[in-house]
């Protein structure tokens, strides 16, 4: 679903975020990403999203050659993928609704589909009763909750998460991850970027751990939590 | 592509069309204040040239009353009776094959007194000090030798005894329809350079307006949003901006021909004109409106195509 093949990004000022990084994930896949803050995660999924393009090596996502992709398809690429912030990238003058159906006004559907589609992806994240609520008068998680639904509501093949635990408390992060793992039972390929650990070995899932834009290690879930003492 | 597919394709998007024109609206309401000061700006800057060209128009109206073009009004020596005044006019009627209306003073004072609104300061001459008039027109139906036969016949008339002052309406008609014609290319300057205008001023509003909403570009961007639906709102509100200046435009000319109305028409009445002001009409105005929304259209489509290419330019910098 998602491979990379020995993939370098060099940003203009020099500096190598990424470097000879190769991997593949199988569609169904669940697979976290982590390394310390600044090792490459980031850049990792903005190259998946074709927010930036790798300076060598290849990217293919669900088939596709990012590299030979014109930037004026990249919207196309960029429907077939959800993706989860940190910072919720909410639109805080829309209601939730409003946000959540973003992804499905693009793809220009049918205002009742849209209706269904919505309340179906906000009862998923349990906040069906909040679909007239403004973002801002929802809680940290409520907020990251209502980022998913918006993730979630195009039916996309593909999820990715930057750090998406990053602002909430242990219980609500754990909560998060096994929605994601319901997600993923449901057939769609998951690719996390965190850097809490702990949360990452309970889940028992395979890991990408990356270290200086090198990816380092590439654990097999079934060896998670058994590797490090 | 199979038939299905495109109109699938079409209807969706149809679909987002109509979402970025709802969705243009809600944020030009949602911004009343804003939305307001640049209405006004472009509704006054409209009036302008739509002002100058009512005047013109109406002007122009009156210039085509052409029959009284060729008309030379003759004031006799103020001790000429009336025996000498009708003989003088059957000599024009003559010699020139003119028609001739002769007024008498006390005819004139009448037509002044109704006229001018001047009746009881006119009550204080002890006798009238009117002389005798008459009005003069050619018979000939065509302009062009116009200017010649009035000009001779004026001459001719200068000279008559008894007479004291020739005046020939044309020459001053002459000059209205020169000034009329300079209004005309100042109607044709004024339009273009305030239609500039409006596109100066939405462009400028528009350019505010992407930078305030770059957030919401960005994570338009990111969920897959295509350049055309991220621009198409931008663009609805150009359109609107436009369209409310030339409505509101519309409204402050017509307040201004209501409040000019009686004023323009008692004057005219004066000067012995039935005339009714007119303004631009059903077409006109729908011109109007559709020409503003048009200006506003441009303006956005301008600053939108410069500044999201140069926003995407700064985004991908920053986030290095």
């Amino acid at each position: 679903m998602i491979t990379f093949e020995h993939v370098s990004k060099k940003y203009d000022g020099g500096v190598k975020a990424l470097q000879d990084v190769s991997f593949h994930l199988d569609p169904g896949e669940m697979v976290f990403l982590t390394g310390h803050s600044g090792a490459g995660k980031s850049t990792l999924l903005r190259l998946v999203l074709m927010l930036e393009r790798a300076t060598r090596g290849q990217v293919f996502v669900d088939g596709k050659n990012l590299g030979k992709t014109p930037s004026r398809h990249a919207p196309r690429v960029r429907q077939r993928i959800g993706m989860i912030f940190q910072d919720h990238k909410l639109l805080r003058d829309k209601t939730v609704f409003d946000n959540v159906s973003l992804p499905l006004m693009i793809a220009g559907m049918r205002y009742p589909d849209i209706r269904k589609r919505v309340r179906a992806a906000l009862d998923k994240v349990g906040l069906l009763s909040k679909e007239k609520s403004w973002p801002l008068m929802l809680s940290g998680g409520e907020q990251q909750r209502v980022g998913i639904a918006r993730a979630i509501v195009g039916m996309p093949p593909i999820l990715l998460a930057d750090e998406p635990t990053g602002n909430l408390d242990p219980e609500l992060s754990q909560d998060l991850f096994d929605l994601f793992g319901q997600l993923n039972s449901q057939g769609v390929t998951v690719l996390i970027a965190s850097h809490d650990l702990s949360l990452i070995r309970s889940m028992g899932r395979r890991v990408l751990v990356l270290s200086q834009g090198r990816l380092v290690d590439d654990i097999a879930g079934a060896d998670v939590g058994r590797s490090e003492a | 592509m199979s038939a299905g597919g495109l109109r699938r394709r079409l209807r969706a998007w149809g679909r987002r069309q109509l979402y970025s024109f709802f969705s243009s609206l809600g944020t030009l309401l949602s911004h009343r204040l804003g939305t307001l000061m640049t209405v006004l700006v472009l509704g006054i800057a409209m009036l302008l040239p739509l002002g100058l060209y009512v005047s013109v128009k109406n002007l122009r109206a009156l210039d085509l009353q052409q029959q009284d073009w060729g008309t030379i009004t003759v004031f006799l020596q103020h001790e000429t009776g009336e025996n000498e005044a009708l003989a003088l006019a059957e000599r024009v009627d003559q010699q020139h094959g003119a028609g001739v209306e002769a007024v008498s003073p006390l005819q004139g004072m009448e037509e002044f007194r109704e006229a001018s609104g001047f009746g009881q300061a006119l009550d204080l001459f002890e006798e009238n000090p009117l002389p005798w008039v008459l009005l003069v027109t050619p018979l000939q139906a065509d302009d062009a030798g116009l200017e010649e036969t009035v000009g001779e016949l004026a001459e001719w008339l200068e000279v008559q005894d008894g007479v004291d002052l020739v005046q020939v309406d044309y020459k001053w008609l002459k000059r209205l329809a020169g000034l009329l014609e300079l209004g005309g290319a100042f109607v044709t300057v004024l339009t273009v350079m305030f239609s500039l205008a409006v596109v100066v001023v939405v462009a400028n509003t528009i350019r505010l307006d992407v930078a305030n909403r770059a957030e919401e570009i960005q994570v338009l961007n990111m969920v897959g949003a295509g350049n055309s639906f991220i621009r198409q709102p931008f663009l609805y509100s150009g359109f609107w901006y436009g369209l409310l200046g030339a409505l509101l435009a519309l409204l402050l000319l017509s307040l201004s021909m209501f409040y000019l109305q009686r004023p323009l028409e008692s004057l005219l009445d004066a000067y012995g004109n039935t005339f009714e002001v007119s303004g631009l009409g059903g077409r006109g105005m729908l011109f109007v409106l559709l020409a503003g929304g048009l200006l506003g259209f441009v303006g956005a489509w301008v600053s939108v195509r410069r500044y999201l290419r140069q926003f995407r330019l700064e985004k991908a910098r920053l986030q290095r």
